[in-house]
């Protein structure tokens, strides 16, 4: 306890010098930036500013890198609860309630809370970090295909609790977005899927064209020509701040989405997109109203947003204390300390405390550094709102179309999108939850990836799933699932044959 | 007819292309799936739910009841994000993007003209000049060079 | 009538727009920024050797060298854009030893080939890592020849991972077997990292990495080297034998990354560009990025490419076409 401390006096020393300091706000606030336009990710920021990190020494260069990254998670919020559209494919299920919350005028309130809840996440995530790691790290290793797998079962069972409406609805969407993800190359055989010979689609369907072509297109589209607005009135300063009631109702959700972020974000290949589904699932279970959920419950943004947060810390504790990269950012990030000469890998820790120490402290600078930014430009936000709307569309429609463009200077993801907004503003039509696809699409690949790595670890035998401490735990919460869902079900049955014996 | 009938058949036709498509790929066995082994049995579950929504269906909505009158501007928008698709790259960015936008505004929602071409230009140009120089992502240049 | 007057203006602007450049002389090159694109996603091999070499480009040829990530389908997305792009000399591309793979590949499966290998010119090699075998510190062979008795007691047994079917770790390994004449089982992940995460966590049992992604592990002890896929050792680890050495051969893997033009690229464009990676090549900042990074350069010009990337592409080839397609 005392070494750790000593060395956060170090890592402080590090981040609070004003070079450094400097690189922080620059990331936060390129992060924030990023995360706002709708498509950019931080994954963009984060390759597009590594050359100019070259110069720079490797602490302040991954510094400013990391502030772009779990900034990105903060700004990604206001998109999504203003226009129902995601800044970065995570925030997809903060467009849910937090535009319902909008349009209920508790936009400032909703951008608060996410706020509060990415700093509250973002804080308590780095603390685990820095006491954890290495044995977290050592945790996440021992996921293999097999535990993926079971996870991914539970996660997709644990998502018949997500959404309202009918649960058949729900899940042909789910199984639409599976197969939408299995559009492209199979990495097992090498086989071409569904992809007509456009080579562009062989590594599928991204997830950020779909994201913001079912959510942010397909709103434009029902939206735009709609003869009456609700005017959107100027709010006072009152209406800006959560009320007493909303505060009490997100400090639970904050600290299930944080601890449940963080494991998931552990999890070498999960997606921050996941933690968010999940977030949100958990919180509609335990919740005492959830039919409240979809019509602007500040639970459903408390909890996937501060999720998200806890996910982005979470995904760097493999990368510090073992080299190893979770997934595309930290890979990066990764990318960004070897051009420096620093082997990040076991010893990263030992070798190079400034670094990580370094990196520690400037974290948590980093999170309030975004509270304070993001804080009072929420009123500045809300009275976005009041722009035209007329005149807002058209914008949000080029910002979709570059910010897509972005991403992979891919002319066929702006061609994606566009069906995708079709496709959403035609499901919306139909009365269909379009988030599940967004789901399937992200865990398609990895679903059938794991099953098939799992069955040619095991040569063919299905036993691995159950041979397997991790796995286990998993199938049996998914089996739980199943049983709590039929109990109902089998009892309504029993009534149903005390009724007939009765009478 | 009811939306759920239709939404039914669209979704049992697209469950069969999908299972027709797969024909192509190796199913390979229950223990070593092949390409084509998940893909199959998703498009039958899909199938599945489809009937199911299709039988369920008699009580919702009927098709009749759905309302369709912003169709008129989500066609338009639907066009300009397909002429981005095919013209980005050939006209380049700020052209493509300034004529998307002097449609939707002049044409779709008739501002006033000097409304209209400030509004196109500043953004298309604006948008153009925050991504190439301050986040320096390449956007298309076409064939003017814009 | 206000639409018939768009309609007009349009239809000039189109015309203007889709007629081939207007008034362009033959000029000195390079007068506008060049884009070199990496078929890969940021952060990998390609990338990092390539951003490096633009920086240094830039300050001889004086004109911005940017470095363009398209990457997709194993590289063959930035692959075919770079084999169809104007060849003025504007485009160019740094890729690695899978351009050679993918042509083969496509051939197996009796599809349209997505580019040729023809379709490019090379201008330089600029770096060539050979991949070492590599097994965790628990695992009980200390030799190769450990290993190889081994897998011949328990064919199929042996698990590894690569970074996906027909990718560098793959071929890498299967040339290997197909030498030693045993069967191992191929765990194809999603790319490199997930496939060193594998190894990491016990769920396979060998691999073949590049060395800068191994030697921070190795150095730790958590992984050990026993072999190198090279025709020459690695100066990182003077004591491990090639695999040549060790008697299987023309068993030489190198993940390589090539500087390339498209094919129809004037020549003068591309003596230019050649003399220009010479010297990017000796540049000090060049050199500092590529040492910090472990990777040795291994600079060969234009013509001697040529003959490394023929014989390469045969010996992939070859490797490729063992293993057939995968069921």
């Amino acid at each position: 306890m005392a070494e750790t401390l000593q060395n956060l006096y170090l890592g402080f020393a590090t981040a609070l010098t004003p070079m450094n300091f400097f690189y922080a706000f620059m990331g936060c606030l390129i992060g924030t930036l990023v995360g706002v336009l709708p498509g950019v990710g931080p994954l963009a920021g984060i390759s597009l500013l590594l050359p100019t990190t070259f110069g720079l020494n490797p602490t302040s260069a991954l510094i400013l890198l990391a502030g772009i990254y779990y900034g990105a998670m903060y700004g990604g919020s206001t998109t999504s609860i203003l226009m129902r559209i995601p800044g970065e494919a995570a925030s997809v299920m903060t467009c849910i309630d937090g535009y319902a919350l909008a349009q209920k005028g508790r936009a400032g309130p909703a951008l608060a809370i996410s706020a509060i809840g990415s700093y509250i996440a973002g804080t308590l995530s780095v603390i685990g970090l820095m006491f954890m790691a290495p044995t977290l790290a050592k945790f996440a290793l021992g996921f293999g295909p097999p535990e993926y797998f079971s996870l991914l079962i539970l996660g997709l069972l644990v998502l018949g609790y997500m959404t309202g409406g009918s649960m058949i609805k729900n899940l042909a969407m789910i199984v639409l977005g599976l197969l939408l993800g299995m559009i492209g190359i199979d990495h097992f055989t090498g086989y071409f899927r569904f992809s007509y010979g456009i080579v562009a689609l062989g590594d599928g369907i991204g997830v950020v064209p779909v994201a913001v072509g079912l959510f942010g297109i397909a709103e434009i589209l029902a939206t735009a020509g709609q003869p009456v607005r609700p005017e959107v009135l100027k709010p006072r300063l009152k209406d800006l701040i959560p009320s007493r009631q909303e505060f009490k109702d997100s400090i639970a959700p904050i600290g299930r989405g944080t601890v449940l972020g963080f494991l998931i974000g552990i999890i070498p290949g999960s997606a921050h997109i996941i933690s968010t589904f999940i977030s949100y699932a958990v919180e509609r279970r335990v919740s005492k109203h959830p039919e409240r959920f979809g019509k602007g419950a500040i639970e459903g943004v408390a909890g996937p947003e501060s999720a998200n947060n806890a996910a982005s810390c979470g995904a760097l504790v493999p990368m510090l204390a073992l080299g190893v990269p979770t997934g595309p950012i930290p890979a990066v990030l990764l990318a960004a300390l070897m051009v420096h000469g620093i082997n990040p890998g076991p010893l990263l820790i030992k070798d190079s405390p400034i670094i990580f120490w370094g990196l520690i402290a400037s974290m948590y600078v980093g999170n309030l550094i975004l509270l304070l930014l993001n804080l009072p430009l929420v009123g500045l936000f809300v009275n976005f709102l009041r722009i035209p709307y007329k005149i807002l569309y058209p914008t949000i429609l080029m910002l979709c179309i570059v910010g897509v463009y972005a991403v992979n200077t891919s002319l066929v993801d702006v061609g994606i999108m566009a069906i995708m907004g079709l496709l959403g503003y035609i499901l919306r039509k139909f009365d269909f939850e379009t988030a599940p696809i967004v789901l399937g699409v992200v865990l398609a690949q990895t679903i059938e990836m794991s099953l098939r790595q799992a069955l040619a670890m095991s040569a063919g035998s299905y036993v691995i799933f159950v041979q397997r401490p991790i796995s286990i735990i998993f199938l049996s919460g998914a089996l739980v699932m199943v049983i709590l869902a039929i109990i109902p079900l089998i009892r309504k049955g029993m009534d149903w044959r005390d009724r007939l014996a009765k009478g | 007819m009811t939306i759920d009938r239709v939404s039914g058949i669209a979704l049992l036709i697209l469950s069969l292309f999908i299972a027709w498509e797969d024909r192509k790929l190796p199913l390979g066995t229950h223990s070593v799936p092949g390409p084509g082994y998940l893909p199959l049995i998703l498009a039958s579950f899909l199938a599945l739910l489809a009937i199911i929504l299709i039988i369920r269906g008699r009580s919702s909505l009927p098709l009749r009841s759905l309302s369709w009158v912003e169709g008129r501007h989500a066609t338009a928008i639907f066009v300009c994000c397909l002429l981005a698709t095919f013209f980005l790259e050939s006209l380049g960015y700020r052209i493509t993007i300034f004529l998307i936008l002097v449609f939707l505004f002049g044409v779709m929602e008739r501002l006033k003209w000097w409304l209209t071409l400030s509004l196109s230009f500043g953004l298309s140009f604006g948008s153009f000049w925050l991504f190439d120089n301050l986040l320096k992502v390449i956007l298309p240049r076409g064939g003017l060079g814009f | 009538m206000e639409i018939r007057k768009i309609m007009a203006v349009v239809a000039t602007i189109c015309f203007f727009a889709l007629t081939p450049g207007i008034g362009k002389a033959q000029e000195a090159y390079p007068t506008r920024p060049i884009q070199v694109i990496v078929p890969f996603p940021p952060g990998g091999v390609a990338d990092l050797v390539a951003r490096p070499l633009a920086a240094s480009l830039e300050k001889i040829l004086k004109q911005p060298v940017v470095v363009v990530n398209k990457s997709g389908a194993g590289g063959a997305v930035g692959m075919q854009a770079a084999a169809v792009s104007k060849p003025d000399g504007y485009t160019l591309m740094v890729a690695l030893s899978s351009i050679s793979v993918m042509p083969v590949v496509d051939e197996l499966f009796g599809r349209p080939k997505t580019y040729k290998m023809e379709d490019f010119a090379p201008i330089a090699l600029l770096t060539a890592d050979p991949t070492i075998f590599v097994v965790r510190n628990e695992a009980p062979w200390k030799t190769v020849a450990d290993f190889v008795a081994d897998a011949k007691k328990r064919p199929n047994e042996i698990k590894y991972s690569s970074s996906g079917v027909y990718g560098t770790m793959h071929v890498a390994m299967e040339m290997f077997a197909h030498a030693a004449g045993i069967k191992l089982r191929h765990i194809p992940t999603a790319g490199g990292g997930p496939a060193l995460t594998a190894l990491l966590g016990g769920h396979v049992d060998t691999s073949s990495l590049g060395p800068n992604v191994a030697i921070s592990h190795i150095k730790a002890g958590t992984l050990r080297v026993l072999a190198c896929w090279g025709a020459k050792r690695l100066a990182a680890f003077p004591d491990i034998p090639t695999l040549m050495e060790l008697g299987y051969k023309d068993v030489e893997f190198y993940i390589w990354s090539g500087f390339f033009a498209p094919a129809a690229t004037p020549s003068g464009v591309i003596r230019i560009l050649r003399g220009a990676v010479k010297e990017a090549v000796k540049s000090p900042e060049f050199k500092s990025a590529m040492e910090k990074m472990d990777t040795p350069i291994s600079y060969l010009d234009a013509d001697e490419f040529k003959v490394f990337w023929e014989k390469d592409a045969q010996r992939l080839a070859r490797a490729v076409r063992n293993i057939g397609k995968v069921q």
